[in-house]
């Protein structure tokens, strides 16, 4: 195997770049693969932090928890869980691509993939305006709250801002780095070169969508 | 080559011939000398140096603090420094300290410069992202400082709600934040290591002819990875409890201040194995070179790094006995504490049992090494009392508790980092600093730090608490004792800043291995070239092959 | 739009579906599994529903860790590496229910 580790064979150019401190491709390849999931390891461990608060706030309170989570909007909720699964479709389309060589294709796929991420924000972002409506946003201190007579339920709301914007600031900023990949991606000679950036990249957006497989239960369904 | 006699080839009076320059590259100190090229470098040897610089610079800051606590408490009535600004002087000192010098110290520093060396490599995996966590550090780092310019945090390095979210009127919110993207920081040297280690290693290079250096950093670096978020959830919940009252911490809505704690701690107590860890890497490097004697019980000292990475996170109740947790849990958690105890020991009796008739040369880096086991000890065992559920009803939130981690801290870390820093100061700068004042240093350290931090324990079991401004006028002779010492400690910090510093122009050139030590960074010259190796390394059948070898059962081989 | 496959030669067609294949499958049980969830969610035939609710959730989760992600097909280090975080947050959790549970 050359040094472009081409490994492909029906002629198209698809290989990774050795980089100056690196022995071969194989080495090179394997430590992005080791570093991305070491990254999600520390994103696993934060998200579940944030689990956890919302656990022991349903052993302590779980009527308050029921109450809350019957006022959140569950068909959104649902909804955006449809449109990441159909995200990881076209993510996993993409890489595939790239490993076949499909430069247009892989370009196509990685820009639906920004695309419903962003349906995604734009749904959470109206879920969002129909919870600021219905007087669902306990942390705005000027605002009544709707639940005002179950103090732990306020808790609970709150929490479920805390996890989904920081789940949508991930998806905001894995949209912002796919779209600068994506524009990267489409020049000439990027296969031959970087192909495994598209694999390193496709396990984060997986695990963004791994983190809402989980956090749409635990928030809108278990406690209802 | 006689065992023993570190002036071969450095002693004026033996004839000696320096190493060749002719058509050797140059290291990595001279290859460039462009601003640009320390500010936008990306060989991790320079990133070790920048952070070096860092590091040390709020280590003086941090002292700074240290020296306004203890002059405030020269006098029981706090006269010096009413009850506020003196809550600001010990949080700046803890938040300094423990964030922005000790967790970085020495894997920063000593283990981004040496692990590609140690492992025959000539970088680490990620070099660019490496140059990225001395930017985020210094950021958070310079971010926390604002809140510091702007009048101080008076909450404790502890952050404790509801103090921390409802009452203090101070700038707590840019101290969270800075410290939080500080986090980050921490995260990505972790993930280089733990990559590096498993990727990059020369062929030949298997696990157990690592040296104990690169393993304590591995074990350091997985508590990098999957403890830290669980902090920087802890932070952002406490930012959004002061600032959007979210009432996580509340009991009034349903929260609970002593999850604060459970989500700190669960970061914090492993935190407290970052800064001990790597110290424990560097007594391993230096006790077999200054004994000149194979390391005892390798293997075991290797597991017992793992093991205490892997422990610590089931430890961390044991802050919170008298909090509010539960009984069980206390019990739990106090039982689990001993445990931990265990590998620490045994990394302790195998350095010892290398010492035992070694060949021992007692220049500075052995003596803060000697020191760092006489002192870690001490801490330890301290340790034990206060993982017993029922003496930590009467010593939690006293000066036990304070001279109990500053003597894991400060004996132990700091003493690590200081030999470290001059064992391997020639393979850094490619000068030999003066020994002379090498040793009067290490003396004046050791001596002030024990006046400092003895008397400290007998408060506490006297019942002073700690972090008040004031106390009962019959301690005022220990705390002025203590306050004295610090000003020794003080002594032994300044001189090595000079002398130390003194040495990088004027101090006397350094071959590639002055110390006769094993392990392939003496392989190289000194400084290395900018790709750390002239030929590939030949990796040793073992490693710590030196001279002396005794069997695990005490007898020398044939 | 011309359908895009409609371009395609008939080997490159019988190639794309070849390795799509498995994220098609994958995608689809991940949808019948969610199917599953926000029928139960929004019936609520039963008490205890949620800890079926909970076991579908770990269905898809370990589809798409070790499907998706591929790490079926890994070396056994990366393996490691994935599933170690959740060993991790085994601890966490239990440890700190430890204190809740008994309080």
């Amino acid at each position: 195997m050359n040094s472009r580790g081409a490994a492909h064979h029906d002629g198209a150019k698809v290989g990774i770049e050795l980089a100056h401190h690196f022995e071969t491709v194989e080495q090179q390849r394997y430590a992005a693969t080791l570093g991305i999931w070491a990254w999600l390891l520390t994103e696993l461990l934060l998200f579940a932090a944030l689990f956890l608060t919302a656990l022991i706030l349903r052993v302590t309170h779980p009527e308050a928890v029921k109450l809350a989570t019957g006022h959140l909007k569950f068909w959104i909720g649902a909804v955006n869980t449809v449109v990441l699964i159909c995200s990881s479709l076209t993510m996993s389309a993409a890489i595939e691509f790239s490993r076949m060589g499909w430069q247009r294709a892989m370009v196509r796929a990685m820009l639906a993939t920004a695309g419903l991420g962003t349906l995604f924000l734009l749904l959470k972002g109206y879920e969002y305006y129909a919870d600021y409506e219905e007087h669902m946003m306990p942390f705005l201190s000027r605002r009544p709250y709707e639940l005002h007579e179950s103090p732990a339920s306020r808790l609970f709301v709150n929490l479920y801002y805390v996890a989904t914007s920081l789940h949508a600031l991930h998806l905001f900023t894995g949209i912002g780095l796919l779209l600068g990949m994506t524009w990267m991606a489409s020049k000439a000679g990027f296969l031959s070169r970087h192909q495994n950036w598209i694999e390193v990249y496709g396990l984060y957006w997986h695990f963004i969508d791994l983190i809402w497989i989980i956090a749409f239960p635990v928030l809108y369904v278990v406690n209802r | 080559m006689t065992a023993g006699s570190i002036d071969a080839g450095l002693s004026g009076r033996d004839p000696h011939t320096p190493e060749s320059t002719l058509d050797r590259p140059r290291d990595y100190l001279h290859a460039q000398s462009t601003l640009r090229s320390w500010f936008l470098t990306t060989d991790h040897k320079r990133i070790a140096i920048l952070y070096l610089t860092s590091i040390t610079l709020f280590f003086i800051i941090g002292a700074v603090a240290a020296g306004v606590v203890r002059l405030a408490l020269v006098v029981p009535n706090g006269a010096i420094l009413n009850n506020d600004n003196y809550n600001k002087a010990f949080t700046l000192h803890g938040v300094v300290m423990v964030w922005f010098f000790l967790i970085p110290s020495i894997p920063a520093t000593f283990g981004n410069f040496l692990i590609p060396l140690m492992i025959g490599a000539k970088d680490l995996a990620f070099p660019k992202l490496n140059l990225t966590s001395w930017y985020i550090f210094m950021a958070g780092a310079l971010f926390t400082m604002i809140s510091v310019v702007l009048g101080g945090i008076d909450t404790g390095w502890t952050f404790y709600a509801p103090l921390s979210t409802a009452f203090s009127n101070t700038w707590v919110l840019p101290a969270l934040i800075g410290v939080t993207i500080v986090g980050f920081s921490s995260i990505l040297t972790g993930l280089n290591f733990v990559v590096t280690i498993h990727t990059m290693r020369a062929p030949g290079m298997t696990w157990f002819r690592l040296p104990i250096f690169v393993w304590t950093h591995y074990a350091t670096s997985l508590i990098f990875l999957l403890a830290t978020p669980v902090i920087t959830v802890a932070l952002i919940l406490l930012v959004a409890e002061r600032a959007f009252h979210v009432g996580v911490f509340d009991p009034a809505y349903g929260g609970d201040p002593v999850l604060f704690q459970h989500l700190f701690w669960f970061y914090s107590h492993p935190a407290v194995y970052i800064m001990v860890l790597p110290g424990m890497g560097v007594i391993s490097e230096i006790v077999p070179a200054f004994a000149q004697k194979k390391l005892f019980g390798y293997k075991f000292v290797a597991y017992a790094a793992i093991g205490l990475a892997s422990v610590t996170f089931f430890v961390w109740g044991h802050h919170m006995f008298v909090n509010g947790q539960s009984d069980l849990a206390s019990l739990v958690f106090s039982g689990l504490s001993f445990a931990v105890a265990v590998p620490s020991a045994v990394k302790v009796y195998n350095w010892t049992a290398t010492i035992h008739k070694g060949s021992l040369r007692l220049d500075t880096p052995m003596l803060y090494a000697m020191g760092y086991i006489g002192l870690f000890v001490l801490g330890g065992l301290t340790g034990l009392f206060l993982a017993t559920l029922a003496i930590n009803q009467h010593i939690h939130a006293t000066y036990f508790v304070v001279a109990h981690f500053h003597y894991i801290m400060v004996g132990g870390t700091v003493l690590a980092f200081l030999g470290g820093l001059h064992f391997w100061w020639p393979k850094f700068t490619g000068r030999m600093y003066n020994e002379s004042w090498g040793r009067v240093s290490a003396l004046l350290i050791f001596i002030g730090f024990n006046v400092t931090f003895f008397p400290q324990f007998i408060l506490g079991y006297l019942g002073m608490p700690r972090r008040y401004a004031t106390y009962p006028a019959e301690f005022q002779l220990l705390n002025v004792l203590s306050s004295a010492g610090a000003t020794i400690l003080a002594a032994g910090y300044i001189f090595p800043m000079l002398y130390l510093v003194y040495s990088i122009w004027w101090g006397r050139r350094a071959p590639g291995n002055p110390w006769q030590a094993k392990g392939l960074e003496w392989e190289t010259t000194s400084p290395p070239p900018t790709l750390n190796f002239i030929t590939p390394p030949k990796v040793p059948n073992q490693p710590y092959d030196y001279p002396i070898k005794v069997t695990e059962t005490g007898g020398t081989p044939a | 739009m011309r359908n895009p496959l409609d371009a395609l030669s008939r080997e490159d067609r019988a190639l794309a579906i070849r390795h799509l294949r498995r994220p098609i499958l994958t995608s689809l049980a991940l949808l019948a599994l969610l199917a599953i969830n926000v029928t139960l969610g929004a019936t609520l035939p039963f008490e205890q529903v949620w800890i079926v609710e909970l076991l579908v959730v770990t269905v898809m989760a370990s589809l798409i860790i070790l499907v998706s992600m591929e790490t079926l097909h890994e070396p056994p280090l990366v393996k490691l590496f994935a599933g170690i975080g959740f060993f991790w947050v085994a601890i966490l959790f239990a440890m700190t229910l430890t204190d809740y549970l008994s309080r």
